[in-house]
């Protein structure tokens, strides 16, 4: 029993180094020798894809893209299942971007989705207002006349020659909103702002880091349920029936939370072994 | 692949690394990744906010090309101002679909006050325009968060708790257990912020409870911190994975090679020197 403590105790002290290494290879195995481990849809995603899926056809859905290349792995797979899902549905999908790298994040998708994979028309199907700065400013803006806020798009085109933004004038003529939000300005600042105010049912996409600073919102009704990180991602690919990034990462992601857990359980005994054997002596 | 791909795979997978070798220790590699960071970063963050805010929301209502007259005082300024860069004041007026609001010409001097902060003598203007935002984010602010975080929330925590067609207990989802478990996990984490009496008794018990309730929150921000920060690293290993095929030349390969003979040999070169790892390093 001693030398097991002791080797606990030995394992405990070692260079910090040796755990980043162990983390890499744990992440990296998964992805070159993938595993297939199920993925299940939790209720705050379920709730989320049931909100969009009972819209009508046709319907005016604002998507928000509030993150930028620091947070591109947590929220661009959701991203791209959401787009997915709606014009799988035909609903006409407006971009604002409340972070100036959301707008290069909504380029890369919808060049990606709407034009390669659906083969869709800007300014009829689908369109990228863009970025605009003052954060919580920017959703009053578009509470009360969007117009105004937005006299051309990311393209440069004035929104009044852009054929589905005629009956647009503030966020009360949508059907729905959709934010992929990374932090301030984000979902807190679209459930305040915008949401609550207008009665415009919303739905969200965070980052894992986010996710308790939203949940309050969830379970209180005010955002349609919650696409939490890359697992929310893959949950959501799931429910589209397309697969992604999101599924293709969640193989490493249970590994290394498998991983950690142990090095936590590993450090927690290591901790109570010193603790004892100070006590002794 | 276009030249300038392979280019931008080559620069990206030089600053992953760069950054990710800040965990064996400091190093030159992660000290140019930090600062073409932060000067990038702010360069692009004013370049977007001038081109997609003061130019055509500010101008774009000051000089409006729908009020355009060559004639009139005000335009004669705006013609100044295009001799000076036309691709900022272009010829004709600004046309980004607005009308003149010279109104306009308030926030505009506030700004120009802000920036006023960068000379000694003149800072005392900056205040002004710091006054007006803490103000204005102040006021919106109060509005947001008391509809929303606190009758909202208010109201979201107004639940079932007899009857009806809900279950009893349920693992996940709506059950009367867990709408107890949130009331009084709300009331007794909101009785522990409460402290005008002192933590004993019965009331202590119930603050000690709110502890529990706030530990299984932190808990639960940990976790999802963890989850957050994998995801991170799995969508970097992913593009260096895709960067290390032969389309892109082996990029992660090589440049992974000549960091670690660099970091190396300046190991080998700094040895008997006490290094020690970063602290922060993680």
């Amino acid at each position: 029993m001693k030398k097991i403590a002791d080797f606990i105790l030995k394992i405990g002290e070692m260079d910090r180094r040796w755990i980043f290494i162990i983390i890499a290879l744990v992440v990296l195995l998964p992805l070159f020798f993938p595993i297939g481990l199920p993925i299940r849809p939790t209720d705050s995603t379920q709730t989320a894809y049931d909100a969009m899926d009972d819209l009508e056809h046709g319907s005016k859905v604002l998507m928000s893209f509030e993150y930028g290349p620091s947070t591109k792995p947590e929220i661009h797979p959701m991203t791209y299942a959401v787009l997915r899902h709606l014009f799988k549905n035909k609903h006409k999908v407006y971009i604002t971007c409340l972070w100036p790298d959301g707008q290069f994040m909504a380029e890369e998708a919808i060049e990606e989705i709407a034009e390669q994979e659906f083969n869709l028309t800007y300014g009829k199907d689908y369109v990228l207002l863009g970025f605009r700065p003052g954060n919580e400013a920017v959703v009053k803006g578009i509470v009360s006349n969007i117009r105004k806020l937005y006299s051309t798009d990311a393209r440069g085109t004035l929104t009044d020659k852009i054929p589905m933004m005629e009956g647009i004038n503030k966020l009360a003529d949508f059907d729905f909103i959709f934010t992929a939000s990374a932090g301030y300005p984000g979902t807190v600042e679209w459930v305040q702002y915008g949401a609550d105010p207008t009665g415009v049912p919303m739905s969200t996409g965070v980052t894992s880091i986010q996710v308790n600073e939203v949940m309050p919102y969830v379970q209180s009704g005010q955002v349609k349920g919650i696409l939490a990180g890359m697992p929310g991602a893959a949950e959501y690919e799931k429910l589209v029936g397309i697969p992604g990034i999101g599924t293709s990462g969640m193989d490493a992601q249970s590994v290394a939370h498998v991983v950690i857990v142990l090095f936590i359980i590993f450090g927690n005994v290591a901790f109570f072994i010193e603790r004892q054997r100070q006590k002794k002596y | 692949m276009t030249f300038g791909t392979i280019l931008g795979a080559w620069v990206a997978v030089f600053l992953t690394l760069a950054i990710f070798s800040y965990l064996y220790k400091d190093n030159p590699f992660y000290k140019i990744a930090e600062h073409v960071f932060v000067g990038i970063s702010a360069g692009y963050w004013a370049s977007m906010f001038f081109w997609t805010q003061i130019q055509p929301n500010l101008f774009g209502r000051l000089w409006p090309a729908s009020e355009y007259n060559a004639d009139s005082f005000w335009y004669k300024i705006y013609n100044g101002l295009h001799v000076l860069t036309s691709a900022v004041f272009p010829e004709g007026g600004i046309d980004k679909g607005h009308d003149m609001h010279l109104i306009y010409l308030i926030p505009f001097a506030l700004g120009v006050m802000m920036l006023l902060s960068v000379s000694s003598k003149l800072s005392w203007f900056a205040r002004w325009g710091i006054a007006y935002t803490v103000g204005m984010a102040a006021g919106l602010r109060a509005y947001g968060f008391l509809n929303s975080n606190v009758i909202g929330q208010i109201k979201g925590s107004a639940m079932q708790f007899v009857g009806g067609d809900l279950p009893f207990f349920a693992l996940i989802g709506n059950s009367i257990f867990n709408n107890i478990v949130i009331l009084v996990g709300t009331i007794a984490g909101l009785a522990y912020f409460y402290f005008s009496k002192e933590h004993k008794g019965a009331f202590g018990k119930l603050t000690k409870l709110g502890i529990y309730f706030l530990m299984i929150s932190f808990g639960a921000s940990f976790g999802f911190a963890v989850m957050g920060r994998i995801s991170l690293l799995i969508g970097r290993f992913v593009d260096l994975i895709d960067y290390s095929k032969p389309q892109y030349n082996h990029a992660t390969i090589w440049i992974l090679i000549a960091m670690i003979v660099l970091l190396g040999y300046n190991a080998f070169k700094d040895r008997g020197k006490n290094t020690p790892v970063s602290e922060d390093a993680a």
